[in-house]
């Protein structure tokens, strides 16, 4: 019993970035823009917020904003490339996870941020409700932002399924020569994705840093921003499916040390092994159902020219 | 260094099978003063393995009073070695030392193009007349903090967080295990792997399933500090690996550490002196050498075992205490080690075992 609440307990630890970078994915997929630089952005809100930490007496709520607004500041470098100058996506992409592993590395390196431990974003208490048994310590023992996660998961859904500006942003996605006939601006639209999208793939960074490992070390996001993309496309870009994916695999994370611990003798590179077995699983059960193409943007990953011929 | 260490046991295996052993017929002879100089991988000051060789270099310009210059972040693969080396060459170094396995076959192109230079490089596989590959042998020191870690746990429960399981990691486990049975012969050590040498989250969620399972000292063979943070955190104790971790926790009572200068230093002067002849399989250096040795760093230690520990580290120096001398069995009862014989290099590289008393997975 003990074992099951320590793993569940734990499981929002790994849940939380997966979910933020998947939700932060879906926003510009949503309007187009492929973006394979989450792993870039999630070292910067990883970096940033680590480095607040130990420079500034703020709350660690304050270093996870300029997480967010360090990863936004660096996506409009990204917005210039791909929207303004038409470069390729993927490639783009690939370049701004390089940047910025050479960025933090530098940054990090050159302030001594490095390796230094900080107290970090602590768990929430509740009273009563965190002692119950169990359920107080898997569900109302854990930090603000897995409450906050959730509220922003929601804004998010409600925005792009029911607002003007979801509307848009979905169609820019979706046929960027029909949402300019209809006057919208699907530069800035996709600019508007692009940004808020990576100010969450940042804020998903600066929680591994700020809330889960509280401290900075190089190269730390560990292929998280990878598989974040993977879970926006076996989510088929809807929010929800997203956050179950990431909970998913934050239980498979969670419970490999404590296997471990336990002393469960399987076999060590299986277990290593799981997480991605489960993504290359989905994926395949993803393209051979039936509506395997439902969800993606038609126009993901190709630039807007007004007027061009296609 | 990643992946890149995963393959390092296979190519010592293949350096030890395909090295022709008449390699080195004579001694380096080096043209004009020494004029060493350090290129690392990664960052100079990453708190770990990076990190002791830059202090050692501090360390080796102090005592032969030379100037060492050195180059950060230059990646494993030769397109960016080989300009940043041949340029220190230009510049006047003729003593090489790297940093990494991934520099193993541009280190020995290099050293073929200019055989008037020396390489040494630390972590490396491969040798010729004028570059020797070197390491420590770092279950010697976690060995000895096996001991301090077995001395200071009331449970008798360790847990260890490690990257990958293989040669260089399982020999500092069994090590471990051994020195903490040396003084609790009930003492079980528990590892975990992480799969990675520098993933903090990781690092922080093995830490933690340990210390819920009642252990109560964690010993490490990753590159980040984290489990000794989480350790001091949660009010365990702990020991380190690279350098003494105590810099950065309270928990770390002893750690393993690098001391490349007490090698580096009298090995230039050789090279200096006409006197160095780098063998076909490399140097594994032993404490007595001077590539590994542990910093007692917590008061935790109780002054009596200190002293038990420094003694059996004289005991490793001198020569009287072997590590992984027979006969020692594996945890299913197979012997591994016969009474009277000592485990040999090619063994331990290839290690694929664990003593009795370390719970893993396989």
């Amino acid at each position: 019993m003990d074992f099951v609440v320590n793993w569940l307990a734990n499981v929002p630890g790994f849940a939380v970035p997966f979910a933020l970078a998947a939700l932060g994915l879906i926003i510009c997929e949503k309007a187009g823009v492929l973006n394979l630089g989450a792993e870039g952005y999630m070292l910067v809100g990883a970096m940033a917020g680590a480095g607040v930490m130990l420079s500034l007496d703020v709350h660690p709520l304050a270093a996870l904003a300029v997480s967010a607004l360090a990863a936004g500041l660096l996506s409009l470098l990204f917005a210039l490339l791909v929207i303004a100058l038409r470069v390729n996506q993927v490639i783009s992409g690939l370049v701004i996870v390089f940047f910025a592993q050479g960025l933090t590395a530098l940054i990090a390196t050159s302030q001594g941020w490095t390796n230094r431990a900080f107290s970090g974003l602590q768990d929430l208490n509740f009273g009563v409700l965190s002692s119950l048994p169990g359920v107080g310590r898997i569900v109302f023992q854990q930090d603000l932002m897995v409450y906050l996660t959730i509220v922003i998961f929601a804004v998010v859904v409600h925005v792009l399924r029911a607002t003007h500006v979801g509307m848009r942003l979905r169609a820019v996605g979706e046929n960027p020569e029909a949402a300019d006939a209809a006057g919208v601006p699907v530069g800035w639209y996709r600019t508007g994705a692009v940004v808020v999208g990576c100010m969450l793939i940042g804020l998903a960074g600066g929680y591994l840093s700020v809330a889960v490992s509280k401290i900075w070390v190089d190269g730390m996001s560990g292929g998280r921003g990878w598989i974040a993309i993977a879970l926006v496309i076996f989510a088929r870009w809807q929010p929800w499916p997203a956050l179950a994916g990431a909970v998913l695999f934050g239980c498979i994370e969670a419970l490999i040390p404590r296997m471990a611990a336990i002393g469960l003798q399987l076999p060590q590179y299986f277990v290593l092994m799981l997480p991605y077995v489960v993504t290359l699983a989905v994926m395949v059960w993803t393209s051979l159902s039936a509506n395997r193409r439902s969800g993606q943007p038609a126009a993901l990953g190709q630039p807007f020219v007004r007027e061009e011929r296609r | 260094m990643g992946m890149t260490r995963i393959s390092r046991t296979l190519l010592w295996a293949l350096a030890l099978s395909a090295v022709p052993a008449a390699l080195h017929a004579e001694p380096f002879k080096l043209e004009g003063a020494p004029s060493p100089a350090l290129v690392i991988f990664s960052q100079k000051n990453d708190g770990g393995w990076s990190q002791s060789l830059d202090e050692a270099r501090v360390k080796v310009e102090k005592e032969l009073g030379l100037t060492i210059p050195v180059v950060e972040n230059v990646p494993e693969n030769a397109t960016a070695i080989r300009p940043a080396v041949e340029l220190l060459i230009d510049r006047g170094a003729n003593i090489i030392i790297g940093s990494a396995f991934g520099y193993s076959d541009t280190f020995l192109e290099l050293a073929k193009q200019y055989p008037n230079v020396a390489f040494i490089n630390p972590a490396g596989t491969t040798n010729a007349a004028n570059l020797q590959s070197i390491y420590g042998r770092t279950y010697e020191s976690q060995y000895l903090c096996g001991m301090a870690a077995g001395a200071i746990s009331k449970t008798g429960k360790l847990g260890f967080v490690a990257a990958n399981p293989f040669g260089l990691v399982n020999w500092t486990v069994n090590a471990y295990a051994l020195g903490a049975q040396k003084v609790n012969p009930n003492a079980t050590v528990t590892v975990v792997f992480t799969g990675a040498w520098n993933d903090p989250v990781k690092e922080r969620a093995a830490t933690e399933a340990l210390i819920e399972q009642g252990i109560d000292v964690i010993g490490q063979h990753v590159d980040s500090p984290t489990p000794q943070i989480v350790a001091e955190e949660k009010g365990v104790y702990g020991t380190g690996h690279h350098r003494d971790l105590g810099e950065f926790s309270k928990a770390t009572q002893c750690s393993s550490v690098w001391v490349w200068d007490r090698y580096l230093a009298p090995t230039i002067t050789k090279i200096a002196a006409g006197e160095w002849e780098p063998g076909p399989y490399g140097a594994f250096l032993s404490i007595k050498e001077g590539g590994t040795d542990i910093a007692l760093s917590g008061d935790a230690v109780p002054e009596d075992m200190k002293k038990q520990i420094m003694d059996e580290r004289q005991a490793i120096v001198d020569g009287k205490k072997q590590v992984y001398a027979g006969p020692l069995s594996d945890r299913d009862g197979k012997e591994r080690v016969k009474a009277g014989e000592v485990l040999s290099d090619a063994d331990l590289w290839g290690m694929d075992w664990y003593v009795k008393g370390v719970i893993s997975q396989q």
